[in-house]
Parts: structure tokens; sequence; C-alpha cells
């Protein structure tokens, strides 16, 4: 034969595999964006930002410088022509330096047709076509002077008509020129006041995505984290059921979401086996007193048979009538009697389903009266009539109010009192089973250890330190919780309370 | 020396009595059957007894009490145990106390009947 502990646990452990596996799935499902790629995500914005500001500042100051020069070329420009026009009033005045107004002239052609290109970006191709127009004219004007001068022709009508002429071109060129200066220089301030900016600017929007940055990777990394905490603390108090999502993607996080609700189903199906061997042990203590409670009927069916075997014939009917009738029952009574032990005992899944409180803890009193019996103790119960029904799991509770009964038994003398008191509890939305015993009550040192799996005062084999743990483990499981209260010497009182209208724990996300 | 054995029948369960009753009666036996143990108790302070049967688990008044009620009232008095939770430590107690014998449940009428024979035996009732 197989154990059964040892067939029930891998049967459960192999019932909850597809479900492991559906949640991996899910997992796995989620788009990948790990922590890693945040953090590089964010990395690369910043050198981005920063590579434009750079490549942004060269170009700017590039142009500046270019602007530099032309705005020179400019006043060279302009200076030329200034010079021309000097060498003209000259020669209107004193007849000398002609040449060199055609030769400055000339320079002020040659430089602005180098930079014609730049000159037309500037001014408007109609003002620069303008501009050479203006400029060709005086050159023109001016050679025409040069051939009169050559061939010494004295005529004061076309010479002061070439000079009005002169003067309204020459005056045409500084004007053009001039602007061109001021027009490049502004555009030189303007630019140079934008990179002034440009810094400001990008301080602001350098804050703008530090902010923004920090807050997306700490909503990454803080929330799931937090979660974490919470879940931990929730598992540590028993509540085994899977973490919530931690965050959408998949990734570090999800890592660990994965190998937390591993544990938490290892855990499950430990707690499973756990409860299991106790149960298995419970019922140890129990078949000793079940089996002296059978004796009993099993005795009454004995002497009955034997006093109708030896007296047949001397009894009347009704004698004979009794006698059968008293087989029947005793019978009976032993059915009734194993059958409340196989109750317990039997292997059965799991399952949540209405009970009734009172029932319950009545079926539960009647396995342990003859533990009662044998250690000489009473049991009183009181059960407030009418009480709701609780949702849960019959023989896991039963498991509880059995394991508290046997250890009130277990901590009175002889003669002691074991009251049981079902009744509403204090808080709304519970109900309360109290188990009291005027026994020799838990010493104050060892109490915040009586929940823990293995631990014990009872004599080595006499106890497997597991009722009360397995005990905590069941009520929390449902939704309940399970206190104590005691005076060394005087009595110990354990308060199991549990909720009559919510849907135990482990089908609710809390 | 009287005729018949004075038997109290002790045990908290009717139909013990009611059968081992007509047993005994038959064997040459007076006796008086009872259920409630304080009753019982009572009884043998009142009167001795030659036997004394008795049930050990039982509400309120345990066997162990009785038995030494009965050694204390007449210490010729023999005590039988009858037990359904037979352990060593109880028939070390019991037989530390004067019980003359126990027999444990389920037994029959033959196994009372001989160990109620070895009684009358060790009172001086050769009869049986």
């Amino acid at each position: 034969m197989t154990n059964p502990l040892e067939s029930k646990s891998s049967f459960i452990r192999n019932s909850k595999k597809p479900a492991l596996d559906t949640e991996e799935r899910d997992l796995l499902a989620r788009p990948r964006f790990s922590l890693r790629l945040h953090m590089l995500l964010v990395f690369i914005l910043f050198s981005f930002l920063s590579m434009a500001i750079i490549i942004g500042s060269v170009i700017a100051i590039n142009r500046i410088q270019k602007k530099l020069n032309f705005v020179q070329s400019s006043e060279r420009y302009l200076f030329d022509i200034a010079q021309a026009r000097r060498w003209e009033k000259n020669y209107f005045l004193y007849d000398t330096n002609l040449e060199d107004a055609v030769q400055s002239a000339g320079n002020a052609k040659s430089l602005l047709s180098q930079s014609l290109e730049k000159v037309i970006t500037v001014l408007s191709a109609e003002e620069t076509a303008t501009v050479l127009k203006h400029l060709d004219q005086y050159i023109g004007l001016l050679q025409e002077l040069t051939m009169l001068e050559k061939n010494n022709i004295k005529n004061a009508d076309k010479k002061s008509e070439i000079e009005t002429s002169l003067r309204q071109h020459g005056a045409e060129m500084v004007k053009v020129a001039a602007a061109l200066v001021t027009k490049e220089q502004n555009s030189i301030n303007a630019m140079l006041h934008l990179i002034q900016r440009i810094p400001i600017y990008c301080l602001a929007f350098a804050l703008l995505l530090t902010f923004f940055a920090s807050r997306f990777l700490s909503h990454r990394l803080i929330k799931p984290l937090n979660l974490l905490i919470e879940s931990t603390q929730r598992i540590a108090k028993g509540d085994f059921s899977p973490v919530p999502p931690l965050c959408k993607y998949r990734g570090e996080f999800s890592a660990v979401e994965m190998a937390i609700n591993q544990m938490c189903n290892e855990l499950k199906s430990r707690e499973v086996a756990m409860v299991e061997s106790h149960k298995l042990r419970a019922i140890g203590t129990l078949t000793a007193g079940v089996a002296h409670e059978l004796n009993n009927p099993l005795n009454n069916i004995m002497l009955t048979a034997h006093a109708m075997l030896e007296d047949h014939n001397d009894l009347s009917e009704d004698e004979l009538l009794e006698m059968i009738n008293d087989l029947i029952n005793e019978a009976d009574r032993s059915r009734s009697i194993v059958r409340n032990l196989l109750d317990f005992a039997r292997e059965s899944e799991s399952v949540s389903e209405p009970l009734d409180l009172e029932a319950l803890v009545s079926e539960t009193i009647k396995l342990t009266l003859n533990q009662a019996k044998v250690s000489g103790a009473k049991i009183e119960t009181q059960i407030q009539p009418d009480l709701p029904r609780i949702r849960g799991d019959k023989q896991q509770l039963k498991q509880v109010f059995l394991n508290l009964i046997l250890n009130a038994l277990d901590a009175v003398e002889k003669n002691g009192i074991v009251k049981i008191n079902v009744k509403k509890a204090d808080s709304p939305g519970f109900l309360a089973v109290q188990v009291e015993d005027n026994g020799c009550g838990i010493p104050a040192h060892i109490l915040p250890n009586i929940f823990d799996p293995f631990f014990t005062t009872k004599g080595p084999g006499k106890g497997t330190g597991l009722g009360l743990s397995v005990s905590h483990g069941i009520i929390t499981m449902h939704g309940g919780q399970i206190s104590i209260e005691t005076e060394k010497g005087k009595y110990t009182k354990f308060t199991v309370t549990l909720p009559f209208r919510t849907v135990p724990a482990v089908f609710n996300k809390t | 020396m009287k005729e018949k054995l004075d038997i109290l029948l002790l045990d908290d369960e009717a139909i013990v009595g009611n059968r081992l009753k007509p047993v005994l009666e038959k064997v040459g036996c007076d006796v008086e059957l009872f259920e409630d143990p304080k009753k019982a108790l009572n009884r043998i302070r009142e009167k001795k007894f030659d036997i004394v049967i008795t049930d050990i688990m039982m509400p309120d008044v345990n066997g162990i009490q009785i038995l030494e009620e009965a050694r204390e009232k007449s210490d010729i008095t023999k005590v039988i145990i009858i037990t359904g939770y037979a352990t060593v430590a109880m028939a070390r107690e019991a037989m530390d106390k004067g019980a003359f014998d126990m027999i444990a449940k389920p037994f029959t009428p033959d196994d009372l009947r001989s160990v109620i024979a070895k009684a009358a035996d060790s009172l001086g009732y050769k009869k049986l």
C-alpha cells in the first residue's frame, strides 16, 4: 500500500501544475521590457539631448563666424565705395585722383562679385541686381570721364551731367552697402541673442526630462517593489495565493514574480502535507478513544447474543424482541461511531461549502467524548441558537476544533472542565468558537511561539508541534483569526473567529 | 455463612446489567443492579457486599472511587473491574488499590462467571 499522505500531496501537486503553467504562460506573454532597457532608454535620451546641444552650438558658432567674415567683406566693400567717392570728389574739385577712383570702384566690384551669392541671400535678388547696376554704371561713368580726360576734351556740360549721375549712383551704392552691413550686423546680434538663450532653454528641458525620467523609473521600480513587500508580508501570514502582476512588461520583476508564485505553490503543497500529517496524528490520538467507545456496544451485543444463546428456550416473546432490538440499536451505535471517525479521517479535496457551525462543533465534540472520559474531564457546551452559516472546508475546520479540544483535555487535571462556546463574535460579520479549559495555562515566555510549526511542550512522541500551527493556517485561509487568552495555573481560552458572509481567503484576492 | 453471594453490579450501560443479572442469579447470587454510580456509592456505604462488579469509565464517579469505597467498607469485598479501555497503568492502579480482577470489554457471560467463581472460591464458597 502506498503512503496515503504521499499520494495525496503528489496528487495535489499534479493538479496544481497546470495552474502554474497558465500563470507562467501569462507572464511570458507579456511584452518584454526589462529594467536594463528602461535605463538604457533614459541614458540614450540624455545622450541625444547633449549631442543635439553640442551640434547645435557648433553650427550656430560656425554660422556666426561666416556672418562676421561677410560683414568684414561688406565693410571693405563699403570702404572701397567710400574711397572711390572721395577720389571722385577730389577729381571734381582739384582734377586729380580719377585713376584711383576707377581702381577703388574696380576693387569694390571684384569684392562684390566674390561674395555675390551671399549678398543675394542677405539682400533680395532684385536689390542685388540694382546694386550691380549702380556699380556698373558708376564704373562706366568713371571710365567715360577717363576717356574724356585722355582725349583732352573739355566739355563742361558733359562733365557736369556725368557728375550728377555719378553722385546719384554713388549715393545709392553707399546707401545699399551701409544697409547691407547694418542688416548683417542685426542678424548677428539676433543670432548671438539666440545662442545666449539656448543654454537656458536646454537647462529647462533637461530639468523637465530628468523629472519625467526619474518619475518613470521610480514608477517602474518603486511600485513593483512596494507590491512585492506587500505580497511577501501577506505570504508570511499564510495566504499563499499568487502575487498580483507587478508590472505590465516582462523583465526582471516578472522573473521575481514567477519565482515567488512558484514558492507559493510549493508552500501551499507543503501546507497541505502538513495539515494532512497532523490529521493522521489526530486520528491516532482519537483511535484509542474510539476503540473504547466501540467496545461498549460490542460488549452489549456480545452479552445479549450470549444471553439469547443460553436462554432462548426460557425467554418470552417480549424479552426476545427486546433483546433483538438491543442488538440492532447497539450495532447501529457502533456504525455511527465508526462513521464519525471515518468522516473526519477520509481524504478528500479541499472544498468550500456552506456549513452549520453548531452541527460541526457538535460532531467534533462527539469525537472527543471518549478522550474526555479517559482524562476524566467534563465537556460543557453552550451554543447560541440560529447562527448564520459560514463557508469553509468541513474537515479542516473539524480538525481545528478537534485540535483545540484535545489540547484542552490534555491541559486539564482529573475533574477538569472544558467549556465550548459557539456564539456571534464581537466584531460584526464573524462567528466565534471559544474553547476554554481550567487547566495549567500557558507560561508567558512561550506564548509568542505557540503557533510556530514543530513547537511543542509535550514530551517526545506525544506531540508533533503541528496542531496550533496547522490550525492557524486553516483559520487564516478561511479569513478568520485565532487568539488566545491565558493565566498560568488558572485557565486557557482559545477563540476562533470565522466570517459568515464573505468567501474564504483562498478565493479572495486579499 | 450465607447461602447466596451478595453482588453489586454497576455499569452505566443499562444492557450490561440487564443481561448479567439473570446470568448471575442463575448461579445463585443476589444481584443489586445500578446504573448511576452515585447511588451505587451510597449503597456500598450502607451495605457490605461480597462482590462488587463495576465499570471504570463513568460520568461523575470513577470506577476506582467505587473500588476504594468498597475496600474501605470491608476488606473482604472482592471488587471486579470491567473496562472498555484497558491500559497497563489503569490495571496497575486498580490492582494496587486491591481490585480482585479485571475484565476487558467485550467479554462473554462465561468470562464473568469464571472470575466470580474464583472470587467465591477465595471467599470460601465452594458451591459455584
